[in-house]
């Protein structure tokens, strides 16, 4: 059996807990706290890490890592990547700018955006359609960037999934 | 969750004091649960801001290892280092969770650390 460290990070709001929580066979871990920032409609935000686990059909485990969305935790962004096999931003559609909310995951995971493998979903896309999923692949382009991009409703299971099977059948081309 | 401002001065006026009166202290920050700072003291380039955030993180931990060990509630966490410490224990300011965090070099002596955040969380608690 291989153990596989998987990361989730993106904005606060975007569904990293949900995610977490919706496939984990684990009781997931949560550091949620009272959300002071009046800036966002939460009553709760992660301030550590979320962790939950999955077994793939093979046999082999996936660990799941949850980062804090805020900047100001960013410290926790390069602690909770170290030794990742592959890295999930999630984008709130909804959100004011989420290319430039794009941007900060780039720019922040930008020591190993260009070596592991990545895929990037778009949630509230069906509500929110702009910006396109074309809109962040030209966003991507600017940093000579490839990746997936997948629209997602993360409270669903069968969505979190099919975005860890594309990052795993990515991580397997890149190996070719 | 707003503090009232004569909650926010005594939480600074606490901060100040902890700085001025602990050998060896190198900063005193009162921060939110979810990392905002709303008082602090410190010394050298200190960034509260940053400081704030760390420790509401390792809180945050340190109150999930205590759920998952069955060990109750979390009350602080210490990181010992060759240099010094850090000293973070949960307050209360008007019946909502806050973090005291305290940065000390060698020069501290930890048990004193722990009994002045004591005294701090006991004043501060009442108002």
């Amino acid at each position: 059996m291989i153990e596989y460290k998987l990361v989730f990070t993106g904005t606060t709001g975007a569904g990293k807990t949900t995610a977490i929580s919706a496939i984990s066979e684990t009781a997931p871990i949560s550091t949620d706290v009272a959300n002071s920032d009046t800036g966002f409609q939460k009553s709760h935000t992660t301030v550590g890490l979320d962790f939950g686990q999955i077994t793939l059909a093979n046999g082999d485990r996936l660990r799941l890592f949850g980062t804090p969305g805020q900047s100001r935790f960013d410290f926790m962004w390069k602690i909770l990547v170290k030794d990742a096999f592959g890295l999930i931003i999630l984008i709130d559609n909804s959100r004011p700018d989420p290319l430039a909310d794009l941007d900060l995951y780039l720019k922040g995971f930008s020591e190993e955006i260009y070596t592991t493998p990545c895929v990037i979903g778009i949630g509230r896309s069906e509500s929110h359609p702009t910006p396109s999923l074309d809109d962040f692949s030209d966003k991507l382009c600017e940093y000579q960037l490839t990746l997936p991009i997948l629209p997602v409703d993360v409270r669903l299971a069968d969505d979190v999934i099919m975005l860890i099977d594309v990052l795993m059948a990515q991580a397997e081309s890149d190996l070719k | 969750m707003t503090i009232p401002d004569y909650v926010k001065n005594a939480a600074q006026q606490e901060c100040d004091n902890f700085l001025a009166e602990q050998t060896g202290a190198l900063a005193a920050v009162i921060s939110s649960a979810d990392g905002f700072d709303v008082a602090s003291a410190v010394t050298r380039s200190l960034d509260p801001a940053r400081i704030a955030a760390m420790a509401s993180s390792i809180a945050a931990i340190g109150s999930v290892v205590s759920q998952e060990t069955q060990l109750g509630i979390s009350k602080s966490v210490t990181v010992n280092t060759e240099d010094g410490v850090v000293y973070i224990a949960y307050i209360e300011l008007q019946g909502v969770t806050y973090i005291l965090n305290i940065i000390a070099n060698s020069s501290a002596i930890l048990a004193q650390i722990i009994y002045n955040c004591s005294e701090i969380r006991k004043r501060l608690k009442v108002l």
